[in-house]
């Protein structure tokens, strides 16, 4: 991707997310039972879509690679995984912040809160797989069949809260959006910032493992 | 309210050290390739 384009993706997202929190914090309106708390909602879920998607690239990338075998799909599974993982994370804590106030706990063994627990410890896993393997194409290949088997725990936090009794709330339902147009309305529009956000980040992530492959191959030229 | 400003907080905090990690990476990497570079010179 040219310089140019960068630049006007990175001013896209810094307008998106400027606007998504005025949407979030001035423009939608207040929830009547839980109040102003509520309002976590609008990065809430973002965060936790973006992780997903992470993890679908990390698949995505790990499919590719045992396909062609070249390093650039593993490198973009890497790197995918990292963002997700910072993006789970952000959704845990988050979802955590906002339950103390409305279920008065921080945390409980619900099974759409321990299923994001294990999806995290999964992809934290595939890291430090990673980084006990030297040899980049037994690496790459190690880390791929286990993005690719571990992205099965994705599908099945998104869906816990329609399988199982749980107490998180579901908004996404076949009869559709249980929310108020407004509300809808900035929602989708964080989603969307925060999806930029996610490329943004990729693109620079790319980026550093690009300059790593280099190097090491420089490194092995010696 | 403090919830509120916690979570974003928290959200912020959590974006910001991987952008900042990725940049520091970033540096670290091009001042290594570029001594090698100096170095095939």
């Amino acid at each position: 991707m040219g310089l140019r384009w960068n630049r006007f993706l990175i001013l896209l997202t810094a307008i998106g997310i400027i606007l998504g929190l005025y949407m979030a914090l001035v423009f939608a309106p207040t929830e009547a039972t839980m109040g102003h708390v509520q309002r976590i909602f609008y990065f809430h879920v973002p965060s936790a879509w973006v992780g997903f998607f992470a993890f679908f690239v990390t698949f995505l990338g790990g499919i590719l690679y045992l396909w062609k075998r070249d390093l650039k799909w593993d490198r973009l599974a890497l790197s995918s995984a990292e963002i997700g993982i910072a993006f789970m994370s952000t959704a845990i804590i988050t979802g955590s912040i906002w339950a103390r106030p409305v279920w008065n706990t921080w945390w409980t063994w619900d099974p759409r809160l321990t299923l994001s627990a294990v999806v995290w410890v999964i992809y934290v896993a595939y890291l430090m797989l990673r980084a006990m393997v030297e040899d980049p194409h037994r690496r790459a290949r190690l880390a791929s069949v286990f993005g690719i088997a571990g992205f099965a725990s994705v599908p099945l936090d998104f869906f816990a809260i329609r399988w199982w009794r749980t107490i998180h709330p579901v908004i996404f339902t076949s009869q559709g959006f249980s929310l108020t147009p407004k509300m809808l309305w900035t929602l989708l529009f964080c989603l969307a910032a925060f999806t930029l956000l996610y490329f943004v980040i990729l693109i620079q992530r790319l980026r550093l493992e690009n300059l790593r492959a280099e190097l090491e191959k420089l490194k092995g030229g010696e | 309210m403090i919830y509120l400003f916690a979570a974003y907080a928290v959200l912020w905090l959590i974006t910001f050290l991987l952008v900042l990690s990725i940049e520091l990476r970033q540096a670290q990497l091009e001042e290594e390739l570029k001594a090698i570079r100096k170095g095939e010179k």
